[in-house]
């Protein structure tokens, strides 16, 4: 299939992003391959199968579309292939049942674009991705791919292309959002050499896929992106860090660059320019803290894998002490299109403290879990209620928890903030590299703080005093509270430790580290003091604070909790009202968890 | 160029570490992680001072913080002061029965008003070590692991191949807990047993073979192996001695 696909062919695109994959997708696409190679008639040969990277809503995959009639399906199963063939590929019929399906009005979509998950989006560095086999060079260029690098090279100046990354607005996606631009044109402008460009795959965010999509589903954007950069900054040579968890990248990446050397775009006189760059994948060991880029560079010389202090910038002392461009996968998939659509257009999208858009796993208890591109600016009701669909079971929102383990949670009251660098910030927490976890009324914060706070006491590089004595003492105190031991002075030494951490702590893992302890405390103030004065998990997730009972009232006495209930501590008569046996009860939460008629609720403190 | 370190004007070289102008201008900074033979890492943060540029403060680790422009710094703020305690808090926590520790803390006057969940431990992962191995020694010791279970030790904490028995690392440590025990003509450290060569002069036991060896492999010239350093330096005197007839 390395041809160029013409126009009248149909194409069967596959997504096998790892959440379909993990859904069965490969056995769907090798069936689609095995039935059009049975059909005799001259219509199996106009028609290509191809698997694709993440189309983002991995929750409803295996996700197929058809194009060119633009018509999508989502958990198609290896039966459905039949089907799917005879109406949709040698014929331009729908089948319905596999259609998007609105979860409010039942409504169906012909195309994926009309539904509300995609509606607001707006794809950039996801442009590719779901469209394309990443494994086909050809695919990337017939969709414009290395026509930047070309009018990097022939047409425009290093200093030119600098002047366009700036004047873009382009923000780092990694995390720290340092100006893309300025960071090239230091590194440009500093004395050493060689010089390096590299780029940071080492996603490690607990529910963060969005830099292994880009990687596994559009690897040649990155390639494209650093070999532009190297041009304007004068490198010869590159580094991919990519976790080794991240299989499925490591091969499409290194597929990637072997085939961009064969087509001259990478290697030795790239596009008959003189311009030589190679790029050379390193594997990452799993530590969490190497995706922070100081910690990254001592990794790749083979060192320990901590960070050093950032007085003096990469862009002057990085990768063995010569100047170095390090950005994230997501900034380098951006890179082709501004050179490509120039800057007044990518600064043209977005808010004011953020330009262009914006990559978010929107992950946790909202409806639509997957991989969102938004344009900064978008509000986290839109993201969280409209394109994710709201709350499973259409529970009560309580926060959404953005940037990472590290980063805070936001509560309701603020779901109207629209989303950049600054608006983050100024609630307590970041952007991050983009993850984005929604909970429910069902979600405890202590708790949630708690298991990010274990989290970064496990992951930190344990390097400086603040932030592993600092998390391993707050995860102590935290531990305390959610057993039902904690004292009112907690809170402030929590708040002291938190405080002590973002000041002293030597690299931004320890400085962020507190977010997750301080904002919850900023904002669920009264669920600390419940659990400290009434010994009480609201929640009803700490299993020492907490007691469920059935409200007699509301139960119809449908019998699903105890049919649920692992312990069989519910007992009552069909159509008559349960209640709950406490000396069985192991405080699961299934109950309360499966139960329409919301008649089970947590009992207080006082009660139990 | 000028920089005011407590409102003192202080001369400093570009590039330079405000720890180290500090320390030349009789200011003291306390520091447990610094040693002016090895190279900094900023990670016991106790050094941390105010730096002012521009309007603007924040907090930086003065041991690693390179001078570059006129600045003021600002090293005993309440701010500065409310950062070491709590720092001092959590070390105390970790390592409640160090001595070096707690005399610190009383000289600097960071003795916390509590202690935290106390820890059992001596190792305060200043790092002095394996930068001193790495300097000094032939890298056999490192950090090993993360987060709070962050140790020193050798590979996989089995008797290092490389480890040259130079004992820099117990010599460096702050906290003692390293310790080269030293019995009947041998050293022990790190789990491996050195032989001690016997100076000929003074028949003292003073240093393994792998030592000397390393030594001279790195420096490339023979050394004067035969003889303990506190002979060297009096066979020297005796040979300038001689030579100048005193």
């Amino acid at each position: 299939m390395s041809d160029l696909i013409s126009a009248e062919k149909k194409k069967i695109l596959v997504c096998c992003g790892t959440g379909c994959v993990a859904n069965g997708s490969i056995k769907v696409y090798e069936e689609f391959i095995r039935h059009l190679s049975g059909l005799s008639d001259a219509a199996a040969v106009e028609a290509v199968v191809k698997s694709t990277g993440c189309n983002g809503l991995c929750e409803r995959g295996p996700i197929v579309k058809i194009q060119p009639d633009d018509i999508s399906y989502f958990k198609v199963r290896i039966e459905d292939v039949p089907e799917i063939i005879e109406k949709s590929v040698l014929d331009t019929k729908v089948v319905d049942r596999l259609l998007y399906h609105d979860n409010t009005t039942g409504k169906s979509f012909r195309s994926h674009k009309d539904t509300d998950f995609y509606k607001g989006q707006y794809k950039i560095a996801l442009r590719n991705i779901g469209e394309i086999d990443p494994g086909n060079i050809d695919d990337y260029i017939v969709r414009g791919g290395y026509s930047a690098l070309k009018k990097a090279l022939f047409q425009l100046s290093p200093e030119e292309i600098i002047g366009i990354i700036k004047k873009s607005g382009l923000r780092g996606r990694g995390g720290a959002g340092f100006p893309t631009g300025m960071k090239w044109e230091e590194c440009k402008n500093s004395e050493g050499s060689p010089k390096y460009v590299i780029c940071n795959g080492d996603e490690g965010d607990p529910g963060a896929f969005m830099d292994r999509s880009i990687m596994e589903g559009d690897p040649n954007s990155i390639i494209e992106g650093m070999t532009v950069c190297a041009h304007a900054v004068g490198a010869e040579e590159g580094y991919i860090y990519i976790r080794d968890e991240y299989g499925l990248a490591l091969k499409n990446m290194s597929a990637a660059i072997r085939e961009a050397e064969k087509h001259g775009f990478l290697g030795e006189d790239i596009l008959g320019s003189g311009m030589i760059f190679r790029i050379n994948i390193v594997r990452g060991g799993g530590a969490f803290v190497c995706g922070e880029s100081t910690a990254l560079m001592a990794s790749i010389e083979g060192k320990v894998g901590e960070p050093r202090a950032k007085y003096i910038h990469s862009t002057k002392k990085g990768l063995w002490g010569k100047p170095t461009v390090l950005n994230n996968v997501e900034t380098w998939a951006n890179i082709p299109e501004i050179i490509n659509k120039g800057w007044e257009w990518f600064n043209s999208i977005g808010a004011e403290h953020g330009k262009g858009t914006k990559v978010f796993s929107l992950v946790g208890k909202v409806k639509n879990t997957g991989l969102v591109e938004v344009p900064l600016g978008t509000t986290l009701r839109e993201l969280i209620m409209n394109i994710g669909g709201g709350i499973i079971g259409d529970r009560k929102f309580k926060a959404v928890q953005t940037g990472g383990p590290s980063g805070g949670c936001i509560p309701e009251k603020h779901l109207d903030l629209e989303v950049d660098f600054h608006s983050l910030e100024s609630v307590g927490s970041m952007m991050g590299s983009g993850g984005m976890i929604v909970m429910d009324d069902r979600t405890c914060m202590v708790e949630v703080a708690k298991y990010y706070i274990k989290f970064l006491s496990e992951e930190s590089c344990g390097k400086c005093i603040p932030c592993r004595e600092g998390l391993r003492q707050m995860l102590n105190v935290l531990q305390g509270i959610t057993r039902g031991e904690g004292k009112e002075s907690d809170i402030n030494l929590l708040l002291e430790l938190g405080e002590m951490m973002k000041e002293a702590s030597l690299c931004a893992l320890g400085k962020t580290a507190p977010n997750p302890v301080i904002t919850t405390i900023r904002y669920f103030m009264d669920e600390y003091l419940e659990h400290i004065l009434n010994k009480n998990c609201p929640a009803g997730v700490c299993k020492p604070l907490t007691m469920f009972e059935i409200d007699e009232d509301l139960c119809r006495g449908c019998g699903i909790c105890k049919k649920s209930c692992p312990a069989d501590a519910i007992r009552g008569q069909l159509k008559a009202p349960h209640s709950i046996d406490v000396s069985r009860c192991i405080r699961c939460g299934s109950c309360i968890d499966i139960c329409s008629f919301k008649a089970i609720h947590t009992a207080r403190g006082a009660e139990k | 160029m000028r920089i005011i370190i407590d409102g003192r004007n202080c001369e400093a070289e570009p590039g330079e570490y405000i720890l180290a102008v500090a320390k030349r201008n009789g200011i003291d900074i306390p520091t447990l992680c610094s040693s002016d033979a090895l190279p900094g890492i900023g990670s016991c943060r106790i050094c941390v001072v105010e730096l002012i540029e521009r309007n603007k403060t924040r907090v930086v680790a003065s041991c690693i913080y390179p001078i570059t422009h006129e600045a003021e710094v600002i090293t005993n703020s309440q701010r500065i002061i409310g950062i070491r305690k709590t720092i001092m808090k959590l070390l105390l926590s970790r390592a409640p029965e160090n001595e070096h520790l707690s005399n610190f803390a009383k000289r600097y006057g960071l003795w916390p008003s509590e202690l935290l969940n106390a820890q059992e431990e001596e190792c305060i992962l200043c790092g002095l070590c394996t930068r001193a191995c790495e300097e000094l020694g032939a890298n056999a010791i490192s950090t090993v692991g993360r987060g709070t279970d962050k140790k020193v030790s050798t590979p996989y904490d089995e008797p290092s191949a490389v480890c040259i028995g130079c004992g820099s690392c117990a010599a460096v440590c702050p906290t003692k807990v390293i310790k080269a025990e030293e019995v009947n003509g041998t050293r022990k450290i790190w789990g491996k047993t050195f032989e001690l060569l016997r100076c000929k002069r003074c028949g003292k036991h003073y240093a393994p073979r792998e030592y000397i060896d390393f030594m001279e492999k790195k420096l490339g010239e023979k050394s004067e192996a035969d003889y303990c350093s506190s002979c060297r330096k009096v066979m020297q005197a005796e040979k300038f001695r001689d030579i100048y007839r005193i």
